[in-house]
């Protein structure tokens, strides 16, 4: 069995075929920058991109992400180590403080921007809904969201 | 002797290989504001700070980090002090054997507490680097100028702090006697470069990149994985266990069985999971665990019926048969932690002859009582356990018992392998140390002239600071004869009454509790203030002006919150339809950080929903060391004030803790949090304190005042449900 992470392609153990594919990422590839957090699907800590789309990888058996192109924290700055203007707009509004939530906050903000280049707050409430913070940094997310968007916009 | 031994112990642990060290230690009164408290006989606490040979300043970080950033803080002390930039700044969090025991990480007690030690320590080195170069340049040290990373002379030579420390380990001693050098973090003339300034907090590149933070993305070669059945309560007790069919999951390796621990250790965690599902366990709990039980608890009316509560707080001619205006009962129900990460923990034994027997890897507030747990539960010397802190994915009061520990290590000793235990979220709810529910009665009577004559304030709630565990047994109803200290927080009004009486009880629950977020602070100021606002109603008067006049003395810190809030809010008008209001509240948290927040509430009866749309915050907490993160504390603390007033309570069912997720024990979602402005009141003059939980206590009851005036309903109870108000 093979996975395709981030453009690099895994071989996976025969002991984690069975797996879930957030603890194949975390556990069995060391990408742990993915967390666990409700183990059900209503947080959105251990949220990567299968073919694009936002998943929630405590959820998903890592065999049905296998043929397909699956994207991780790890994966969102550059190659060169350029961080994504999402990154760089949470780093400059401050955003996380415990930090835990933060990987799934800005995958799941990454495939808003590519639905929405522009969107309004409530596209953001309403995306961003299923990913929860406890420590309560939605005000910051949603100025980094509006801010990375026009830096994204003013790119094109 | 003391220095001798901690100077050995710093030159044995590598610490001053190279460089200028600075020591401090802090003395003992320091010490009995944030002891370690499962073991109060700690010695002290100390905090490094190091320049290396290349001019570089190394900093342990002498808090754990959890979200409060105030390690940031302290980094920004150092930097002021040593003219650099927080960037220059390496910083390391400690191991249990690179630095002597550090004070528990609790209680908003960081800033508190460290700011002038670590503020001392750093203008000691400074100090130390400039008379270096006075001796070196054989010019007078007041020849000697600041500048950046170093010093300047009158005549315009550059001398850098690389150029004063050479490759052998100088270090600097502090006599806690002697007078220390001019502080610039405290110096209000100043004109500060750090201090004050919004720095971003360390590390946050790493958080946003997904680097390795936790506890559970330590790698580890040839590590297992295995988790531990988590009892509801910590006193129950096994009553049966069924293990059928444990052994045929694919992947399961051994059932580790002893007195009350069932375990399993598997080849991956997916195999971890299908073990534990197959683990049927039966618990004996002691006290009958159901809402009714806990209802009955804390029946603060029949407590009073039956006489005065067990302890007087507060008491100043009390009359029990004044005339009075407000006689409310106020109940709060019982709130979880509920942190983002679930704990985890990886314990590894070694080979005789390693430098440690055993090595445990762990997110923890108290790093020191974990290594001395571990030694409690294995026998091993202190000396041969490390603890790793890992960051903690939140704290909020609920991360210092040694448990995800315990069952890491239980594991690994069973098995001879490293193992990794990753608690699962119905397993935190579990060994949750909840903030108790609580019942409170107020009566207020007043003059003819509306000024405030009789105060009487009577509460139940459970244990916080003496609940079950916190202490060894033996000492808990020793020390349940002082005062909780958990349980009085925030129930001194800050309002003046010439008859006073503050009583309470504290009662044993069939629920773990413990410290949370502002531990009882936030509940009694629910109460407070919903029973102030209901009154300046009554008596026709501006909640906000009425609340002044009747404050206790000269409280100016606390009116300049509350006018701040209110200039605020009257930025953003509010609608005028049916179903809006405005309410406000404020509040002193440990006497020394003053909060006041408006809420703008609307209730649609057509959806039958409660929205809170905008909150404002202004806080006061002393020297503003970042105000960014102060305001960032700020807005954590009006999402828990839309949990607490709308949506949380740890729901108990037969027996069992029914809240086992965020399915069923909701927090604030994105859609559901208001808009939030802030306002940090700096007092450059007044050392900082923490505020990680203050603004927690004026939140809730500001809601529950906008409630009340967007439908006349006043909530008695907290969460407010929709039906409640009908």
């Amino acid at each position: 069995m093979k996975l395709k992470v981030n453009g690099t392609e895994y071989e996976i153990a025969s002991d984690w075929q069975d797996e879930s594919l957030l603890d194949v990422l975390r556990d069995h590839l060391g990408l742990t920058g993915t967390r666990f957090s409700c183990g059900i699907g209503v947080c959105g800590a251990c949220m990567v991109h299968i073919d694009d789309s936002p998943t929630n990888s405590c959820l998903t058996p890592v065999s049905i992400a296998v043929g397909k192109e699956i994207m991780t924290i790890e994966g969102l700055a550059a190659n060169d180590g350029t961080l994504h203007p999402l990154q760089q707009a949470w780093i400059d509004e401050a955003v996380p403080q415990c930090g835990y939530c933060q990987s799934g906050q800005l995958m799941r903000a990454l495939s808003l921007l590519r639905e929405k280049p522009d969107p309004d707050d409530t596209d953001i409430d309403q995306a961003m809904n299923g990913n929860l913070c406890r420590c309560g940094t939605y005000p910051r997310i949603k100025r980094s969201i509006r801010k990375a968007a026009l830096v994204l916009r003013e790119v094109k | 002797m003391a220095q001798l031994t901690r100077r050995n112990f710093l030159i044995a642990t590598g610490w001053i290989a190279a460089g200028a060290t600075v020591l401090y230690k802090l003395g003992d009164r320091a010490i009995a504001v944030a002891p370690t408290i499962i073991f109060p006989d700690e010695g002290m606490a100390a905090t490094w700070i190091q320049i290396r040979p290349d001019g570089s300043c190394l900093m342990y970080f002498p808090r754990m980090d959890m979200g409060q950033n105030a390690n940031t803080g302290l980094a920004q002390i150092v930097a002021e002090e040593l003219n650099i930039s927080i960037n220059d700044i390496e910083a390391v969090q400690p191991s249990t054997s690179e630095v002597p025991p550090l004070a528990v990480t609790a209680g908003s007690m960081s800033l508190t507490a460290f700011s002038r030690p670590t503020a001392i320590a750093a203008a000691t080195l400074r100090e130390n680097m400039r008379e270096r170069a006075a001796k070196m340049l054989k010019l007078s040290s007041k020849d000697i100028l600041d500048d950046t990373a170093g010093f300047r002379t009158t005549d315009g030579r550059m001398v850098n702090y690389a150029d004063l420390v050479n490759l052998s380990a100088i270090y600097v001693e502090i006599d806690e006697e002697s007078p220390h050098p001019n502080l610039y973090t405290f110096d209000t003339q100043r004109q500060k470069k750090q201090v004050g300034q919004p720095a971003r907090p360390l590390g946050i590149k790493g958080i946003v990149t997904g680097a390795p933070l936790y506890s559970a993305d330590v790698q580890m070669k040839d590590v297992l994985f295995g988790r531990a059945v988590r009892p509801p309560v910590h006193n129950a007790e096994i009553a049966a266990v069924d293990t059928t069919g444990v052994n045929t999951v694919p992947g399961f390796l051994k059932l580790v069985q002893e007195d009350k621990f069932i375990g399993v250790i598997c080849k991956t965690p997916g195999s971890v999971n299908a073990a534990m599902s197959r683990l049927k366990v039966t618990w004996q709990v002691k006290q009958p665990i159901n809402q009714k039980e806990i209802d009955r608890l804390v029946n603060v009316d029949k407590e009073l019926a039956d006489g005065n509560l067990e302890n007087t707080f507060h008491e100043e001619s009390h009359r029990s048969d004044a005339n009075w205006k407000i006689d409310l009962r106020f109940d709060v129900q019982i709130q979880s932690h509920a942190a983002q990460e679930p704990r985890a923990a990886i314990a590894r034994f070694n080979d005789e002859g390693s430098e440690h027997l055993l090595e445990i890897w762990t997110g923890t507030q108290d790093p020191w009582a974990m290594k001395r747990f571990a030694a409690m539960h294995t026998g091993l010397d202190e000396k041969a356990i490390v603890i790793y802190p890992q960051r903690m994915g939140g704290g909020f009061g609920g991360r210092e018992h040694y448990e995800v520990e315990y069952d890491a290590v239980c594991l690994t000793a069973a098995i001879g392998r490293p193992v990794k235990v990753q608690w699962t979220r119905r397993d935190e709810f579990m060994a949750a140390r909840n903030r108790p529910a609580s019942a409170h009665r107020i009566r207020i009577a007043t003059d003819d002239t509306g000024k405030l004559s009789d105060w009487w304030h009577a509460y139940i709630s459970g244990h916080v600071i003496f609940a079950r565990d916190r202490l060894p047994g033996w000492l808990l109803p020793v020390a349940r004869l002082a005062g909780d200290d958990g349980v009085v927080r925030g129930a001194n009004p800050a309002y003046a009454a010439p008859h006073q009486r503050v009583e309470y009880k504290d009662v044993d629950f069939p629920v773990d509790l413990g410290v949370w977020r502002s531990l009882n602070a936030a509940p009694s100021l629910f109460a407070i203030e919903s029973a102030m606002d209901e009154l300046a109603l009554q008596l026709g008067e501006d909640p906000v002006k009425y609340k002044i006049s009747q404050m206790k003395g000269e409280l100016p810190r606390l009116k300049a919150c509350l006018e701040r809030v209110r200039d605020m809010a009257k930025r953003r008008p509010l609608p005028q339809s049916e179903g809006y209001g405005r309410g406000f509240a404020c509040g002193i948290y440990e006497g020394r950080c003053f909060v006041a927040v408006s809420a703008d509430v609307h209730v649609d009866r057509e959806k039958e929903q409660i929205t809170v749309e905008h909150m404002c915050c202004a806080q006061d907490v002393g020297m503003a060391v970042n105000p960014d993160q102060l305001s960032a504390q700020m807005e954590s603390n009006m999402a828990w004030s839309v949990g607490m007033a709308l949506l949380e309570q740890l729901e108990v069912g037969d027996d069992d803790i029914k809240s086992s997720n965020f399915d069923n024990y909701p927090i604030v979602r994105m859609a559901e949090m208001p808009s939030v402005d802030t306002a940090v009141i700096d007092q450059p003059a007044i050392p900082p304190a923490g505020a990680g939980e203050v603004a927690l206590i004026a939140g809730p009851p500001a809601i529950a005042n906008a409630i009340r005036r967007a439908t006349g309903v006043r909530a008695l109870k907290l969460p407010i449900s929709f039906a409640d108000i009908e």
